[in-house]
């Protein structure tokens, strides 16, 4: 055995101890590692009235409805994850991508009633790009209601040109 | 266009790290080359 | 030592693996072939990198939600990937300098730190620039944008140690253990969006399923990808050619020095 070999059997020991150590205190703290936490688990575990904290999840079809407290904009959703739903009241201005169907992250407390009262709404983008047309004529055709989750697979749509969607739309 | 001063400032911020880090390449290879060509005209080529 | 490493024959290895690496461990050899190949990347990239940005800024179609500010993902994707490719790039030349004490490797090393960090700056920066829009914030600290940060901060770390030494080789020792143990990072970065909840979205290309992007948004991205990595190892090929030329120098002139020293002692004796 060369000393280059020893050399290269030291580092690869060290790499394989030290990301086995990585892995199993990130798995330790995986849940202080989680940005937020979802309507399952609140309704599983609720945390204590008064504790600030992060809920994340989407927002419910139909839910939202929008009103004025004094001069400033106000807002009541429904979060959901598909099992569970959480109520949210919010007074303030909502990110440009806040729209119902999308993914939301709400900083707050749980009031005594159970709802949730946010200081802060952050919208969460999904990982789908497309433009305007092609959103038309995915929700035209009846493939998509953006209010009801994500877009339906990729390879359906990435390839449609704007002219030909917007042909599909008047076609439709 | 929307969202026109963060575009801005987005490209903007591109342009000058691309062109500090592009330009203090290019002198310091420059000036390498000279510094070595007179102190060994042989190892400049 | 640098007299010693600059000017000595790349050192004979008995093992196979090693005596191809030192094949292009030959500084002069380095020189040569990179001085040809520097002048393609460096106009390739900008070709490319004007091709792909100015496609993206001025005829890419605006998102439906986002708007124009999806055009910031043409240069905050590219950064990205690069941060990331970069800091493989300075971890493999770490592996090469510690077990295969390759002449070069510590040179690329030390060049990639500045350029991987201003890439990784790049990138948080822009990110920075489209999440207060888009997200309603300029930061948060989930697993993502933590893990980021964690990067550049070895990057910078990494560009401080192996500075920090009177002898270069001690600081491409250390900037190389360094280098290896942060690469840990790499796929808590890669991965973090799946693992954990995280305000940044997911990958939208991967190798199993369709990119979720628009093709008309992802030619420009790729483009501009190309040409910005041509740009990220031109300039990296430029800064080690220098530091190949200077520690060339530093050498000639510390033999001169020697040879003026001892000179006139033989003359007195």
């Amino acid at each position: 055995m060369t000393r280059k070999h020893r050399r290269l059997i030291l580092v690869l020991a060290c790499g394989a101890g030290l990301g086995s150590a990585v892995a199993l205190t990130l798995s330790a703290f995986r849940d202080s590692v989680a940005f937020f936490v979802s309507p399952s688990e609140i309704a599983a575990k609720a945390p204590p009235a008064g504790r600030s904290f992060r809920l994340g999840g989407l927002v419910e079809a139909g839910s939202l409805h929008r009103t004025m407290d004094g001069a400033r904009p106000a807002a009541t959703f429904e979060v959901t994850d598909g099992h569970a739903t959480v109520s949210v009241h919010y007074i303030g201005i909502l990110p440009d991508l806040f729209r119902e169907g999308q993914g939301v992250v709400a900083l707050g407390t749980i009031a005594p009633d159970g709802s949730f009262r946010a200081n802060e709404v952050l919208a969460k983008h999904d990982e789908a790009y497309m433009p305007k047309e092609v959103a038309d004529a995915l929700k035209k055709s009846g493939h998509w209601n953006p209010a009801a989750g994500p877009p339906p697979p990729a390879a359906t749509w990435n390839d449609m040109t704007v002219t030909g969607a917007k042909q599909a739309k008047a076609g439709g | 266009m929307t969202h026109l001063t963060y575009i801005i400032a987005a490209y903007g911020l591109f342009v000058v790290v691309a062109v500090w880090f592009s330009a203090t390449a290019w002198a310091r290879m420059a000036r390498a080359r000279r510094r070595l060509a007179a102190i060994d005209p042989r190892a400049s080529r | 030592m640098d007299a010693r490493t600059a000017l000595a024959p790349p050192a004979k290895s008995p093992v196979p693996g090693g005596r191809n690496l030192h094949r292009f461990a030959n500084p002069g050899r380095f020189l040569r072939l990179s001085g040809k190949v520097l002048p393609w990347f460096s106009a390739a990239g900008l070709v490319l990198t004007l091709i792909g940005l100015g496609w993206g800024l001025f005829f890419a179609p605006a998102d439906w939600q986002q708007g124009d500010a999806v055009r910031i993902m043409y240069v905050h994707v590219p950064f990205a990937w690069l941060a990331s490719a970069g800091y493989v790039g300075l971890a493999l030349c770490s592996l090469a300098s510690l077990v295969w004490r390759h002449p070069l490797a510590d040179l690329a090393a030390q060049e990639i730190g500045p350029v991987g960090a201003g890439a990784t700056a790049l990138c948080l920066a822009t990110g920075s620039l489209w999440g207060k829009p888009m997200w309603g914030a300029w930061w948060v600290w989930d697993a993502r944008l933590t893990s980021v940060l964690v990067l550049f901060f070895l990057y910078l770390g990494h560009v401080a140690l192996v500075r920090a030494f009177d002898d270069p080789a001690r600081g491409a020792r250390a900037g190389a253990i360094l280098a290896l143990v942060g690469a840990v990072d790499l796929p808590i970065i890669k991965f973090s969006v799946n693992w954990w909840n995280t305000l940044h979205q997911p990958a939208t290309i991967t190798l199993t399923g369709a990119p979720t992007m628009y093709l008309g948004m992802l030619w420009p991205l790729f483009i501009a990808a190309l040409g910005l990595t041509l740009g990220f190892v031109a300039v990296i090929l430029a800064r080690t050619r220098a530091a190949v030329m200077e520690r060339r120098i530093r050498a000639l002139l510390l033999a001169q020095a020697q040879r003026e020293q001892v000179l006139p002692r033989q003359v007195g004796a």
